[in-house]
C-alpha cells in the first residue's frame, strides 16, 4: 500500500506539490524501498529531459506588434456598461455553487419556502369582509409574506392572514432624511449586492455622518460581495486618522477579511496611523505568521519604519 | 508609505480604475501579463499568428467584461482562464481537423520547429549538440500531440510555467485535485512515450 501511495505522489513530489509532511513520508520510504527510489529517478530524468527544451519566449519585436495591434483594437472596442457588474451572470454563479453544496441547499430551501408562500400578484381587498359579499374594488398589490392558513370547522371557507406589499419610488436630494434612511436600509439588507453596491456608494458622499459611516463599517465587516466591502473602504478611508471605531474596523478586514485585495486595500489605509498602538500590535502579528506574504513582508517594511518602543 | 507597490494592489486599484472607464489603467494591466499570455498561445499553437490572434481575444474579452469582474478570484486567474479556454479550444479544433504537429511560422514565412531548440549561431555552438536537442523537441513534440487537450493544458500551465495545481485549478473552474490527477495522467502517458529516453 505504501509503495502504491508513492508512486501516485512521485509526481507530486519532483513538481514540488506535495505538503511537508507528505514529502517527508516518501522521502523516508524511498530511502528504504530500492523499486520506488528507481521509480523517482526515472520521474526527476522525465523532468529534466522536459526541461532541456525550454519553452521559447516571444521576441521583443513579436511582443511589440501584438501590443500595437492590441492597442488598435482596444480603440474601437466598446467597454461593457457600468452596470453590466450588477447583471446576473448565471455562469460565475453556478461556478461559485458548484463547490458550495451548503449553499446551494440553503438557497433552494429559501426559494422553494419563498415560492409557496409569497409575491404572487392578486387583488387588494379589505381584510376582513362578511362571506359572500362581492370583493371590492380592486388595487394591485404584492403578497409580502402569508402569515396564517386556517380553515374555519365545517366548511369550505379559509382565512388566510398575509402582508401586502405595494411598490413605491422616491425621488429626492443625497440630503434628503426619507432619501438617506432608504440609502442605509438598501446598503444592509437588499438581497441584490449591485444595489447594495449603488446604495454604499452614494453613502461615501456623507462619510461624516454617523449613520452613514456605521452602515459603511457594517457593509465593511458582513457584506458577502467585495466589490461592497471595498468601497465601503472607500468611504471610510478619509475617517481612519479621527475615528477610532473606524481604524477598528479596519484592521479587523485588515486581519480576517477573505479577499486579500480588500486585506491590502486595509493595510494602505492604516498607513498614515502606523504608529498608533493598536495598529502595531496588528502589523506585528501580520509580519510574524500572515499566510499572505506580501502582506507579511509589507507589515514587516512598516515595523521598520517606526521608532522602537519603550 | 507602502515602499513597493506589490502586484496585487496594483491590479486591484488598476481593475477599479479599468471599471470606471479608465482604458490606460487597462493598458497597465495589459503589460502585467501580456508577455506571459503570449507565451502560453505561443507554445500551445506553434503560430505566431494563431497566439496573435489568441491574445487579441483574450485581452478584448477581458476589456469588454471588466464590469463584470467582482473580485471573487486575481485578476491573473481571471486571464489566464480566459486564455487558456481559447487555447483549448483552438487545440480542439486542431485535434478535429488533425493538423500535422505544429510548426511556428515567422513573420517571413519560414516554418521551424516551435519545441526545438532554435540554433545557436554565434561561433562556438555545438552542432551535435542542437541536433540532439531538436530532435529532442520533436519527439516531445509528438509526445504532447497524444495528451487530451485538458491533459496538454494542466501539464502546460505546471511544467512549462510553473502555475501551482492549485492555481491551475482555478484557471480551469475545477478542483485541485483534478488537476492533480490530470498532471498524474499526462505525466504517465509522456513518459510512456519518452521511455527510452536518458
Amino acid at each position: 500500500m505504501k509503495c502504491e501511495w508513492v508512486q501516485q505522489n512521485i509526481v507530486l513530489f519532483v513538481y514540488d506539490e506535495l505538503p511537508d509532511d507528505a514529502r517527508y513520508e516518501l522521502e523516508q520510504h524511498v530511502s528504504r524501498c530500492t523499486g520506488c527510489a528507481g521509480e523517482l529517478e526515472s520521474a526527476k530524468r522525465f523532468r529534466t529531459n522536459f526541461s532541456r527544451s525550454p519553452i521559447q519566449e516571444p521576441s521583443p519585436n513579436f511582443l511589440a506588434a501584438s501590443r500595437m495591434k492590441l492597442q488598435e483594437a482596444l480603440e474601437s472596442a466598446e467597454q461593457g456598461a457600468w452596470w453590466h457588474r450588477y447583471i446576473f451572470d448565471p455562469a460565475a454563479w453556478l461556478h461559485q455553487i458548484r463547490f458550495a453544496p451548503a449553499l446551494a441547499v440553503a438557497i433552494f430551501m429559501v426559494g422553494f419556502g419563498g415560492g409557496i408562500g409569497a409575491t404572487y400578484k392578486m387583488l387588494r381587498t379589505q381584510p376582513d369582509f362578511p362571506s359572500g359579499s362581492p370583493a371590492p374594488a380592486p388595487v394591485q398589490a404584492s403578497i409580502g409574506a402569508i402569515q396564517s392558513v386556517a380553515q374555519q370547522p365545517g366548511s369550505n371557507q379559509v382565512t388566510i392572514k398575509y402582508d401586502a406589499v405595494s411598490p413605491q419610488v422616491r425621488t429626492g436630494s443625497l440630503n434628503d432624511p426619507n432619501i438617506q434612511q432608504l440609502l442605509l436600509y438598501a446598503a444592509r439588507n437588499n438581497f441584490n449586492p449591485g444595489v447594495r453596491m449603488d446604495s454604499v456608494d452614494l453613502l461615501t458622499q456623507q462619510p461624516s455622518d454617523t449613520h452613514v459611516r456605521e452602515a459603511l463599517i457594517y457593509a465593511l465587516r458582513y457584506d458577502s460581495n467585495t466589490g461592497v466591502r471595498l468601497k465601503a473602504l472607500d468611504g471610510l478611508g478619509p475617517a481612519v486618522k479621527g475615528d477610532v471605531q473606524v481604524r477598528d474596523a479596519v484592521l479587523e478586514a485588515l486581519m480576517s477579511d477573505a479577499n486579500p485585495g480588500v486585506r491590502i486595500e486595509a493595510l494602505r489605509l492604516l498607513v498614515p496611523v502606523r504608529a498608533d498602538s493598536s495598529v502595531r500590535i496588528v502589523l506585528q502579528r501580520l509580519a510574524a505568521k500572515d499566510e499572505n506574504r506580501y502582506i507579511r513582508s509589507q507589515a514587516r517594511t512598516l515595523l521598520s519604519q517606526l521608532p522602537e518602543m519603550n | 508609505m507602502l515602499s513597493q507597490v506589490p502586484r496585487r494592489i496594483d491590479d486591484t486599484m488598476l481593475v477599479r480604475e479599468a471599471q470606471r472607464g479608465n482604458r490606460a489603467a487597462f493598458e497597465e494591466l495589459v503589460r502585467h501579463y501580456d508577455q506571459a499570455v503570449l507565451r502560453l498561445a505561443l507554445h500551445l499553437t506553434g503560430s505566431e499568428h494563431e497566439a496573435q490572434d489568441i491574445y487579441q481575444d483574450a485581452f478584448l474579452k477581458a476589456y469588454k467584461s471588466i464590469g463584470r469582474f467582482r473580485f471573487e478570484c486575481s485578476f491573473y486567474t481571471w486571464i489566464y482562464r480566459i486564455v487558456t479556454n481559447l487555447c483549448l479550444d483552438q487545440i480542439r479544433r486542431k485535434q478535429v481537423r488533425k493538423e500535422d504537429a505544429p510548426v511556428a511560422v515567422d513573420s517571413e514565412g519560414e516554418q521551424f520547429d516551435v519545441l526545438a531548440q532554435v540554433a545557436d549561431g554565434r561561433s562556438g555552438a555545438n552542432p551535435e549538440r542542437d541536433l540532439m536537442r531538436r530532435e529532442l523537441g520533436g519527439r516531445i513534440g509528438k509526445a504532447l500531440e497524444k495528451l487530451t487537450p485538458r491533459e496538454r493544458m494542466v501539464f502546460e500551465l505546471k511544467h512549462y510555467h510553473g502555475l501551482k495545481l492549485r492555481t491551475v485549478g482555478e484557471v480551469l473552474n475545477t478542483t485541485e485535485e483534478t488537476a492533480k490527477n490530470t498532471l498524474f495522467r499526462a505525466t504517465q502517458k509522456l513518459r510512456g512515450a519518452l521511455g527510452d529516453l536518458r
